[in-house]
C-alpha cells in the first residue's frame, strides 16, 4: 500500500518538536517522525497514544512468576519430593529467588521479543530509511499528504526552520 | 510556613513530654521509643545529605530545582544526636551488653561493645556526618551570591568523599545502635537493610515536602510533573530494593535454620508480631509497588503523596519491629510512649526542617545548571 506523504527535514530537535506540535494542532495526519536518538517530548507533540508494551511486560512478568512458582512446587514437592535438610516439601521462601529471576527474565526478554514481532523487526528486514542522515544528525517529520496543499505544508515546515521539504510516495510503514 | 513550624514544635514538645513521663513509669520502653525516634531523625538527615551528595557526584542536574529540600533535611542530624545522647547516657542498660559483657575478655567483640568506645564512635559518626552536611550546604548557599561554578566542582569532590564515608558509617551506626540490642545475633545484611529503609523513607519525605511547597507557593512553577515523576521512580525502585534486602536477610536465615541466627526472627514472627511483620511488608513494598508501577501515577502529586505517607508509616513500623521486640518480647506494645516517640520524631523533624529551609532562598537561583533542571524532561 503506497501512501503519498510530505517530508520535513530539520536540523534541531526543538524544531521538529515544535513543527510536530503545530502540524497536529492544524489537523495534519502525522505518519511518523525519524530521529537519530529519542527526543524528549516528541511523543507528546505528535499526540502518540501511550504504548501498550508496559502491559505486555507486566503480563509476561506475571506469567514467568506463575510458571516458576508452579514448576518448583511440582518438581520438589509433587513429582519427586526431595527432603533437603528437613525443610518442608513446599519450601516457598527458598523458591522466591528463582521466582524473581524467572519473572525478570520473562518480562525483560519477552517484552523485547514482543516489540520486535509487533514492529516486524529482524535481521531479515531491509530497512527503508527515509533519509540516510536520520541515523546521524537530521530529524524527519512525515505527514500524510491527503488533500493538503503542499505549499501550506512547505510554509509550515519552513516556519520551523526546516532545511528541506519533499513530497514522495512511501511503501507501507518504513 | 511559620504556622507549620509552630505546629511541629508543639507536636515535638508533646511527644518529648510523653517520653519524659514514660522515662519515670516505663523507662525501658520510653528509651526504646526515644531510640526509635532519634534513629528515624538521623535517617532523615542522612537521606537528605546522601541525596544531595549523590546528585553532585552523578552530575544529576534535575535535582537542583528542589535541592534546598534535601539540604534542609540535614538539620535533623543535630536533633537526632541529642536524642541518641539521652538514650546512651541516661539509659545505657537498654543495651544488654552493658550489663552482660559479650565475648571473651580481651576479644574484639568485648572491646567493640564497651561503653566508652561505643560513645566515642557515636561522636565520630555524628561529627563526620554533620561536618560533611554543613560543608555541602554552605557551598551551595555561597553559590547563591556569585553563581561561580567552582562551588559545584568543590561540592562534587566533597560528595564523592562523603558517599564513601557514608557507606561505612551508616552501616556501622546501624550495627552499633540497633543490631547490638540483640548482641549475640548478627547479620551482614542489617546495615544494608537500614540504608534501604533510610533512603526509601527519605525519598517519601522529599516527595511530601516538594508536593507541599509546590501547592503552597515557594516551588510553584519550579517543580514540574517531570521532577515528581523521577522522585516517584526512585521511590518505586527503593521500595523494591528494601523488599529485596529484607527478604535476602530473612531467606538466608530461614534456610540455614541455625539457632544463633533465627533468634532474631523467632520473636518477630510470633503471636501479635506476625501480623505487624506482614503490614510492614505491605506498607513498605506492596503499596508503593502496586500504586505507582504505572507511569501516570508517578506524575500525580495526590497519588504520590498518599504512597509517601504509607511508606513513612511503614518506616516507623520497620524500626519498631527492629527495636521494640528487644524490650517487650511477649506482645507488641502500643501506648502513650509509642505515640509520643512518633510525635516527637515527626514534630522535631518538621520544626528543624522549616527552620533551616527559611534561612536560604527556596531555589538556588544562581546555580549555573538550574536552567537544565527547570526544563527537565524525565
Amino acid at each position: 500500500m503506497s501512501r503519498h506523504v510530505f517530508l520535513g527535514i530539520f536540523e534541531d530537535e526543538a524544531d521538529i518538536v515544535a513543527a510536530a506540535g503545530e502540524s497536529r494542532a492544524r489537523g495534519f495526519d502525522i505518519v511518523d517522525a525519524f530521529t537519530p536518538y529519542a527526543v524528549h517530548g516528541l511523543d507528546r507533540a505528535m499526540g502518540l497514544a501511550p504504548s501498550w508494551l508496559p502491559w505486555a511486560c507486566a503480563a509476561l512478568g506475571a506469567a514467568g512468576l506463575a510458571f516458576a512458582t508452579w514448576f518448583q512446587f511440582w518438581t520438589t514437592a509433587r513429582s519427586w519430593p526431595i527432603n533437603v535438610g528437613g525443610r518442608p516439601w513446599n519450601s516457598l521462601p527458598a523458591f522466591v529467588p528463582v521466582m524473581f529471576e524467572l519473572m525478570v527474565l520473562s518480562a525483560g526478554v519477552g517484552v523485547v521479543l514482543t516489540f520486535l514481532i509487533a514492529r516486524r523487526l529482524g535481521p531479515w528486514r531491509t530497512p527503508d530509511i527515509v533519509d540516510p542522515r536520520v541515523t546521524h544528525d537530521r530529524f524527519v517529520l512525515v505527514l500524510d499528504a491527503g488533500a493538503s496543499d503542499p505549499r501550506v505544508v512547505r510554509r509550515l515546515f519552513a516556519d520551523h526552520r526546516a532545511v528541506a521539504f519533499e513530497e514522495r510516495d512511501m511503501e507501507g510503514r518504513p | 510556613m511559620q504556622a507549620v513550624q509552630r505546629f511541629g514544635l508543639w507536636a515535638g514538645g508533646a511527644g518529648a513530654l510523653a517520653l519524659a513521663i514514660g522515662a519515670a513509669i516505663a523507662p525501658d520502653r520510653a528509651a526504646a521509643n526515644l531510640l526509635l525516634a532519634s534513629w528515624a531523625l538521623a535517617g532523615a538527615g542522612l537521606a537528605g545529605a546522601f541525596f544531595v551528595a549523590l546528585s553532585y557526584a552523578a552530575d544529576a542536574t534535575w535535582v537542583i530545582a528542589f535541592r534546598r529540600v534535601p539540604e534542609s533535611m540535614t538539620r535533623a542530624l543535630p536533633v537526632a544526636a541529642i536524642g541518641l545522647a539521652l538514650v546512651f547516657l541516661l539509659r545505657p542498660s537498654l543495651y544488654p551488653w552493658t550489663h552482660e559483657p559479650v565475648g571473651a575478655p580481651g576479644s574484639f567483640t568485648r572491646l567493640w561493645l564497651s561503653l566508652p568506645f561505643f560513645l566515642t564512635r557515636a561522636i565520630v559518626y555524628f561529627a563526620t556526618w554533620m561536618l560533611f552536611a554543613a560543608a555541602l550546604v554552605r557551598n551551595s548557599r555561597r553559590q547563591d551570591r556569585d553563581g561561580d561554578l567552582a562551588w559545584t566542582r568543590r561540592n562534587r569532590r566533597l560528595s564523592a568523599a562523603f558517599l564513601v564515608v557514608f557507606a561505612l558509617t551508616c552501616f556501622l551506626a546501624s550495627v552499633d545502635w540497633i543490631m547490638s540490642l540483640t548482641p549475640h545475633w548478627y547479620s551482614t545484611m542489617f546495615g544494608v537493610h537500614n540504608f534501604a529503609g533510610l533512603f526509601q523513607s527519605g525519598l517519601a519525605i522529599m516527595i511530601l515536602l516538594v508536593v507541599w511547597l509546590r501547592e503552597s507557593g515557594p516551588l510553584r512553577h519550579v517543580v514540574t510533573d517531570e521532577h515528581l515523576h523521577d522522585l516517584g521512580k526512585l521511590l518505586f525502585a527503593f521500595a523494591t530494593f528494601w523488599m529485596y534486602i529484607w527478604f535476602s536477610q530473612y531467606m538466608l536465615i530461614w534456610y540455614a535454620n541455625l539457632t544463633e541466627e533465627t533468634v532474631y526472627f523467632l520473636p518477630r514472627m510470633r503471636g501479635g508480631w506476625l501480623p505487624l511483620a506482614m503490614v510492614n511488608i505491605a506498607l513498605n513494598w506492596v503499596v508503593p509497588f502496586l500504586a505507582i508501577m504505572n507511569r501516570p501515577f508517578k506524575r500525580q502529586a495526590a497519588v504520590l503523596a498518599k504512597v509517601a505517607v504509607a511508606v513513612l508509616v511503614g518506616r516507623w513500623l520497620d524500626l519498631y519491629l527492629m527495636i521494640l521486640p528487644s524490650v517487650a518480647p511477649d506482645a507488641p506494645p502500643f501506648g502513650a510512649w509509642e505515640a509520643g516517640g512518633a510525635l516527637l520524631a515527626a514534630g522535631a523533624f518538621v520544626a528543624a526542617w522549616v527552620w533551616m529551609f527559611r534561612q536560604a532562598a527556596p531555589v538556588p537561583a544562581q546555580d549555573p545548571y538550574l536552567p537544565e533542571s527547570l526544563h527537565y524532561h524525565s
